[in-house]
């Protein structure tokens, strides 16, 4: 009982003195350093991993100290980063994942998604609400890894819902290097086993558009998919729409996914997907479920930051002091009018869908 | 001020009202006709009225007490039908009408058939000629009415009886302040309650001291959206209430109740509004809004305040000028404000701006938005022009029912309606046409209204 006062008197101050560790620990080293140890990392997940570790450090008892520390530490880590809309659809996940799992019983708490959540109907508080806490984080801290896991095999299985959109003898569009896209058009170039059914590999052919900011992503994808012997062609940016008359099909990727069904994917992917709409190609979407978020843009200058990609000048000199870099990585957001469906790992999609398991599972 | 005199505003007006040009004047020509006929007849009304009333009287002498009710009602509505019509009549009724819903031609037959149709003829033929006409097809529409509080039940609270008095008047209008200031007076309602013996307040109040105050309030002026949920929700907590707490425990409960339902879906959840609504006013914005509300208002200076440079352009209801408090508002703040008065010049005005801003009366579950009549119209031009739309509403305001028209559900406005014609205060926006309504949930798409009402019920 002594904790909980503990944690209600420290509530109200800015967290000094309580938590030695959690002050010391580095959010933003570790983050960037899970990204950089794994390549296969997403943002998101990265950011719950790191979120993790600090629960890891954390000495905290209570469990409104938890939820507040985790926020601010949640805050502390978009605030480093430029872009932090994929960042954030994770930290919001996991602290959903915290609420959600604190209000139920310790047993059902065994799924670290909590994607499921709304399914599962919310069940009276424990009698001792700090135990179920206790319960939780332990069970955190020993399955830090299986977010990870969960997340790469999640790509498998967007393969896996994927192949059966794709046919054979059409030609696929994609671009942008995505790990996702890439693994499912490699995996769908090989049969799958169902398990009750051998699915036989599609032959299928790929238009890859190439992005130069992207040029090492894309020749990556580009190189595995010849090696599993699906015809490639790379085509520049500009000749998208040109091309767009010999395609069937468009395949993206996102960075992160909005809570109308739309993405926040790398620039040039609204181009592509207008052009697609403009030739009545659909546009398919390859994203995880942990890539859905409360993000809302209604257009395109809609962020919280400012990319910094359009800048007028009237000065020729190049190396003009006041002129503004514009941020690395730029992205773009694609509206849901354009999405045909997407190809997650639990199921296939349209985009009204995503907006109501957003509701569901994040608000 | 920018001009309203300029090519576009034809093009900008939607067809209809073109064609009811001819119309209208018609309607304002036959509406002048009759002002002079409500003058000479105003002092004649009181004799008149009493005649009536006499002959109800009369008709239902056994059962003395409800007539003397009911009569009273109808010389409420009688009153305030001679009080409002002189004077106020103006070319206007008809005209507003057809801009409201200028796309569904229904109107045009509504506000022809306006004249001829005399729905529930009472047999005292003068008298009728005073009051509103609505064509039986609209019957189920309803008005505010002022009346007297001499004529209220007994049992009505005096506090309700003075927020009746508000509410028919117009004086508390916006739908969330309505619900407000209800449920305050309810509080107060709960405070001066007693248990007559022999009975529970959990059994007792509902049945014999809500409803009369409900009944009453309605009577002055139809219940919005907000106030049927949380009268709705208040009942539940009452029918909850333990029986064998004691009175006053009861009474502390449901007032903490209110107390909280207000902080959480009213206070708290105005304060997110605002702030998630001004996030999506950037620097360099025109943001255009209509009429006056008090959620976009905040919005807009919650986004000044926060250091963002934008302008505003304010379009205002001719009919309600509430506009103009708005603007007031905003320039005494130093935000630049452009003024137009009503639809003149729509298009061009849509042109400048690059957001649109409004705040629902009300949202349906197929996600349409009841709003100020003239919303749908800007809405759909801003849809046009690819403006981005966004609607500012307090999930209290969701309401399980749906609209697909703006007949369905709508009140008629007492004080701009003649015996030729009446105006619709509302109406209804389809969710195609709005981009983002932000809710103290978070921001979704309209068209996901019904599942934060979901939403809602999982957490109770």
């Amino acid at each position: 009982m002594a904790n909980v006062q503990d944690g209600a008197a420290t509530r109200g101050l800015p967290l000094r003195g309580s938590n030695a560790d959690a002050e010391s620990f580095d959010i933003v080293a570790t983050y960037h350093r899970l990204l950089k140890e794994d390549p296969d990392l997403t943002m998101p997940m990265a950011a719950i991993e790191a979120l993790i570790e600090f629960l890891g450090h954390s000495q905290v008892k209570t469990v409104y100290e938890t939820i507040d520390l985790v926020k601010t530490q949640s805050e502390k880590l978009q605030a480093a980063v430029r872009n932090p809309i994929a960042l954030s659809h994770g930290t919001d996940l996991f602290s959903q994942y915290l609420i959600m799992s604190l209000k139920q019983p310790a047993s059902s708490s065994s799924a670290p998604n909590g994607n499921s959540s709304s399914s599962k109907l919310a069940s009276p508080p424990l009698d001792h609400p700090h135990e179920s806490f206790e319960v939780v984080r332990q069970h955190l801290l020993r399955n830090s890894r299986l977010f990870a896991t969960r997340a790469k095999n999640a790509r498998e299985r967007i393969a896996a819902n994927g192949r059966k959109h794709l046919h054979d003898d059409t030609t696929i569009l994609t671009m942008g290097g995505s790990r996702v896209v890439g693994n499912l058009l490699s995996r769908a170039a090989a049969k799958h086993d169902y398990g009750w059914y051998t699915d036989p590999p599609r032959r299928f052919r790929v238009l890859y558009a190439v992005d130069p900011a992207l040029q090492a992503e894309s020749d990556g994808v580009v190189q595995s998919l010849r090696a599993q012997g699906i015809q490639v062609a790379t085509i520049p940016f500009t000749a998208l729409a040109y091309a767009m008359g010999q395609v069937d099909k468009v395949i993206v990727g996102a960075e992160a996914v909005t809570a109308n069904g739309g993405i926040i994917s790398s620039m040039g992917t609204y181009s592509l997907a207008i052009l697609a709409k403009a030739s009545r190609k659909p546009l398919y979407v390859a994203a995880e479920q942990h890539k859905f978020g409360k993000t809302f843009p209604v257009d395109n200058f809609d962020f919280s930051f400012d990319q910094e990609v359009i800048n007028f000048s009237s000065d020729n000199n190049k190396d003009d002091k006041a002129k503004k870099v514009p941020m690395p990585g730029p992205i773009d957001f694609t509206p849901p009018e354009l999405i045909e469906a997407f190809f997650a790992d639990h199921k296939v999609l349209t985009p009204d869908e995503v907006a109501k398991e957003v509701i569901d599972m994040l608000m | 001020m920018s001009s309203e005199q300029n090519g576009a505003s034809a093009e900008a007006a939607p067809k209809p009202q073109n064609d009811k040009a001819s119309k209208d004047s018609k309607a304002g020509a036959e509406a002048k006709s009759d002002k002079a006929e409500p003058k000479s007849t105003d002092a004649a009304g009181d004799k008149k009225l009493t005649g009536a009333e006499l002959k109800a009287k009369a008709k239902a002498e056994k059962a003395a007490r409800r007539a003397q009710q009911k009569t009273s009602k109808d010389v409420a509505k009688g009153e305030a039908a001679v009080s409002s019509s002189p004077g106020q009549l103006g070319p206007s009724a008809g005209e507003v009408k057809a801009k409201g819903k200028g796309k569904d031609g229904a109107s045009a037959g509504a506000a022809a058939a306006g004249r001829p149709v005399l729905p529930k003829a009472p047999p005292s033929a003068v008298v009728t000629e005073q009051k509103i006409q609505i064509p039986e097809c609209f019957s189920h529409l309803s008005m505010a009415r002022r009346i007297p509080m001499t004529q209220a039940d007994k049992d009505v609270h005096p506090s309700v009886l003075m927020l009746g008095q508000q509410m028919a008047t117009f004086t508390i209008d916006e739908s969330i302040t309505r619900l407000k200031a209800t449920l305050l007076a309810f509080r107060k309602v709960i405070e001066s309650y007693i248990t007559p013996p022999g009975n529970v307040l959990a059994r007792h109040f509902t049945p014999h001291v809500l409803n009369i105050q409900i009944e009453y309030l309605t009577a002055c002026r139809p219940m919005c959206f907000s106030m049927g949920n949380a009268i709705r929700w208040l009942k539940l907590q009452v029918s909850k209430l333990d029986m064998d707490a004691s009175e006053e425990q009861a009474k502390k409960k449901l007032c903490q109740a209110i107390d909280i339902f207000i902080a959480e879906r009213i206070t708290v959840a105005d304060e997110y509004i605002t702030e998630q609504g001004a996030k999506h006013i950037k620097d360099g914005d025109v943001v255009l809004t209509y009429g006056r509300n008090t959620l976009v208002e905040k919005a807009i200076l919650y986004a000044h305040s926060a250091g963002t440079k934008f302008s505003v352009l304010v379009l205002d209801d001719p009919y309600e000028r509430l506009g103009q408090q708005l603007a007031k508002t905003l320039t005494d703040e130093g935000i630049k404000v452009t003024y137009s008065g009503d639809f003149g010049g729509l298009r061009n005005h849509m042109r400048q701006a690059t957001k649109v801003f409004f705040a629902a009366e009300a949202m349906f579950s197929n996600g349409a938005m009841y709003a100020r009549a003239g919303t749908c119209d800007v809405a759909m031009l801003a849809q046009e022009l690819g403006k981005k739309v966004i609607a500012l509403c307090e999930t209290i305001n969701i309401t399980e029912r749906v609209a697909t028209d703006s007949l369905t559900y709508n009140e008629i406005d007492p004080e701009r309606s003649s015996a030729a014609a009446f105006r619709l205060m509302f109406d209804t926006t389809p969710d195609k046409y709005i981009s983002l309504l932000v809710t103290e949930l978070g921001s979704v798409q309209a068209r996901s209204a019904p599942d934060l009402l979901r939403k809602l019920e999982e957490f109770n």
